[in-house]
């Protein structure tokens, strides 16, 4: 079997959530251009020890889905991206045959992995001075552990890796995941990321980095707000995003569906500070994924933003928006959704990307809501509150950026 | 703590086994190979500490040599004799 490095194009046939917006692509859809919060009281037996206490839970029961056998040894992250991998291959409809296996590979992006199982030794450690811990511990716990099921799940034997880089994890693991098609490696890829790290420790870590949004006082799911003049931070959330890509000439042979095309890909280092953003790294982000793509940026209509609800991320990202684009910045529409979702760390760049994707099949961009006191200094047009509809929406941008400084864009095009 | 007999052990390490494997209680022979009821080696490494934690005991790593379920009951019991005197 040769490889080629001939350019192929890559195209989303198959998509899968657990989300704070629904577990299902028809609710996500329905619930994205609603304008609908997924921002609730947090629910659990620890919130009373919170200075923060308000995040996007999924509502997600293992037992609905696995046997006790199988969740037993997987952390709620794993059992989010499991699931999300068995329904994204049923959206595509797609036969994994003997000859499929070893040409399909699984990219994934978590940033703390297994951490509701490393939490759990280290409370029966240290709070319960226990003298052991689990079998399953380190199994569980692993970055990889997520990437691993779902490998041996659909005995894929294409390449298998997972993406740490915090908040731009499963961009990364999409655009990478894009390459291994693009350059004749695999000819099909599960492509997502995971996130489950609504735990007390992980939380109380946050807090200290005082970059979490304070609760609404007139109404709790109103509490994050991007790009608004009164925002105050993020909101953490959970969750899976799952997407099957496979080259278009696979796809096509097989009759699929084919939701949008994977165009441009770039990825990028701040290398300037640890969290504080960088005008220029982001900007840069967003270049070479234009360049990748081969397209003007004036081809650009949507971009779904990493739009945090940080002071300095939306200020920094509009400006980085700018300094890309120039005059067209000012024609963009651009949205962030995580008002609505939160933000999913490790899983956030899959989850908008599989909502820009939605967005170009729908022709619709969703809402960025809890903005109706703009920032000044944010002075594009951020699709406030409500969802727009276009005629036709031929190209859209999801950016994510993250802690350590390593940004990554995505361009999808709508199919013909 | 009173020492449980044999059947006792042989007992609650089926209810173990039917939990972990999501399998009935009734299905399961006290000759059973732990292979046949679908347990590899760590599911084998999950049952001993769960064994360990109910009876308060612990297993050495070179006394795990099992193959079948009385083979794990035999070996518990002998440990709750000797570790609870």
């Amino acid at each position: 079997m040769s490889i080629s490095l001939n350019r192929r194009r890559v195209v989303i046939t198959g998509l899968s959530v657990v989300s704070p917006l629904g577990n299902t692509i028809a609710d996500l859809t329905h619930n994205i251009f609603s304008g609908v919060s997924g921002i609730k009281l947090l629910d659990a037996e620890f919130v009373d020890k919170l200075d923060c206490k308000i995040a996007a839970q999924a509502h997600f029961d293992p037992t609905d889905h696995f046997s006790k056998h199988t969740y037993g040894m997987l952390d709620r992250t794993s059992q989010m991206a499991l699931h999300t991998s068995i329904e994204a291959i049923k959206d595509a409809s797609l036969e994994i045959t003997d000859q499929l296996k070893p040409r399909m590979g699984v990219y994934l992006g978590t940033g703390m992995g297994g951490a509701n199982s490393v939490e759990e030794a280290y409370i029966r450690l240290y709070r319960d001075n226990a003298s052991r811990l689990k079998p399953f511990t380190v199994l569980m716990g692993m970055n990889n552990a997520a990437a691993a099921a779902i490998g041996l799940e659909h005995q894929l034997t294409g390449p298998n890796l997972t993406f740490s880089t915090a908040c731009s994890s499963s961009s990364v693991a999409i655009g990478e995941a894009s390459r291994q098609i693009r350059h004749g490696y695999a000819d099909v890829m599960l492509a997502g990321g995971s996130e489950s790290l609504l735990t007390f420790g992980t939380i109380k870590a946050w807090e200290a980095l005082r970059t979490l949004a304070e609760q609404d006082v007139n109404d709790l799911t109103s509490s994050c707000k991007p790009f608004s003049a009164d925002r105050t931070g993020m909101v953490l959330g959970e969750g899976a995003a799952m997407m099957v890509l496979e080259s278009y000439e696979h796809a096509i042979a097989r009759g699929a569906t084919i939701y949008a095309e994977i165009l441009g890909y770039g990825s990028a280092s701040d290398s300037a500070h640890i969290t504080k953003p960088s005008v220029d790294g982001q900007a840069i982000t967003i270049q070479t994924a234009i360049l990748d793509a081969d397209i003007p940026s004036e081809a650009i209509q949507y971009i779904n933003a990493h739009g945090t609800g940080t002071m300095l991320n939306d200020v920094t990202e509009s400006n980085a928006i700018k300094k890309a684009f120039g005059d067209h910045a000012y024609n963009l529409s651009i949205s962030s959704t995580k008002s609505m979702h939160g933000h999913l760390m490790g899983a956030t760049g899959a989850l908008e990307a599989i909502i820009t994707t939605l967005a170009v099949y729908n022709n619709k961009l969703p809402p960025t809501i809890n903005l109706s006191n703009p920032d000044p200094e944010c002075d594009l047009d951020y699709v406030p509150n409500v969802a727009k509809t276009l005629p036709r929406l031929n190209y859209a941008m999801s950016n994510s950026f993250a802690f350590g400084g390593t940004g990554a864009s995505l361009i999808f095009k709508k199919i013909n | 703590m009173t020492t449980p007999t044999l059947d006792e052990v042989a007992q609650a390490l089926s209810q173990m086994v039917a939990d972990k494997m999501d399998i009935d209680v009734a299905s399961i022979k006290p000759d059973s190979s732990l292979q046949s009821l679908g347990l590899d080696s760590l599911d084998t490494f999950d049952l001993i500490f769960s064994a360990e934690d109910h009876f308060k005991i612990k297993v050495p790593n070179d006394q795990i040599k099992i193959e079948t379920l009385h083979d794990v009951s035999v070996l518990v019991h002998k440990l709750t004799i000797e570790q609870n005197k």
